[in-house]
């Protein structure tokens, strides 16, 4: 009885009262507003770039393969803007497989797909005698490739398919955590694997921790044989069990 | 503000619900189409490859 009382005796003061309210009201929504934006944007990242990504993948990769059904077989005539070959990872992809294709720009790795570097430091193909053959692709978003990243031991195989051969590589070293500028991990001999001598190696690089970028993950492998592909594409006994 | 967006809409309870529903949706296609991916590059969450420069503004003009 005394609040409605002192209300309908001052008004001024329940103006201002109620001005404060929609005020209070105004930015609480907004505050709202603002979590359903990030609640969306983690679903967008997460999620929504997943499927476009998978779609993407699937279309190039098909793409590919149609190509090298249809093309002739030989050295040099491989068209390496669409791809240079699929890598096999079942540690890590389990039966699953990633189209490799040139630059590790946003542009390319988006489309849910590893690239190789074309710089700061220039990766080496598979069939060249030796050097690095560095890739880089999405940990979480984007088709996230190498999210599993961390699952892969030493002596886990890393196989690069191309048109006419199987590169079986084998892990021999992961840097679970390095600075994102340790450019030094690309490197044609990467002296903080180990190795002292040029050879022909594989390095997969992607970001830790897992959803954010602080630092860059990076697992080494080495040429242990190659194998001709035959005419049924038989995979090597790596990618069979 | 959202009472305010209500208030405005025209027609009963039902109409207002199916027009707020068709915002709400018609919203998050253009968040997803175009805001968030507009966005994603500025921010750090997803840099997978290892780099020695960082992108400053000197690079970013050229």
């Amino acid at each position: 009885m005394t609040d409605e009382q002192t209300e309908s005796a001052s008004r001024p003061a329940g103006r201002v009262r109620g001005r404060i309210a929609t005020a209070v009201g105004v930015v609480g929504e907004l505050l709202i507003t603002a979590g359903v934006l990030l609640a969306l944007f983690v679903v967008y990242s997460l999620w929504w770039t997943n499927v476009m990504a998978d779609r993407e993948a699937r279309k190039q990769a098909d793409h590919v393969r149609e190509s090298w059904a249809r093309g002739p077989s030989g050295p040099g005539a491989l068209d390496t803007k669409d791809g240079i070959g699929f890598l096999h990872v079942p540690a890590m992809l389990g039966g699953g497989e990633v189209l490799v294709k040139p630059g590790t720009g946003g542009d390319v790795l988006n489309e849910g797909v590893a690239g190789y570097y074309r710089r700061p430091v220039k990766s080496a193909m598979p069939w060249d005698k030796q050097g690095n053959v560095t890739l880089a692709a999405h940990r979480d978003g984007h088709g996230a490739r190498f999210h599993n990243i961390h699952k892969i031991k030493d002596g886990d195989a890393v196989v690069f398919e191309t048109r006419d051969t199987w590169y079986v590589y084998k892990v021999f070293k992961e840097l679970r955590q390095t600075s994102r500028f340790n450019v030094k991990v690309l490197d044609p001999v990467p002296r903080e694997s180990g190795k002292t001598k040029p050879g022909r190696y594989l390095t997969l690089t992607t970001c830790t921790p897992v959803y954010t970028s602080d630092y860059r993950f990076v697992v080494w492998a080495e040429l242990v044989r190659t194998e001709k592909v035959d005419a049924r594409r038989t995979p090597p006994k790596e990618l069979r069990d | 503000m959202y009472v305010w967006i209500w208030r405005h809409l025209p027609g009963n309870a039902w109409v207002k619900s199916l027009i707020s529903l068709a915002l709400v949706l018609g919203v998050v296609y253009v968040l997803f189409q175009y805001v968030f991916p507009w966005a994603e590059p500025l921010l750090p969450f997803n840099d997978v490859t290892v780099d020695d420069s960082l992108p400053t503004p000197a690079t970013e003009w050229r």
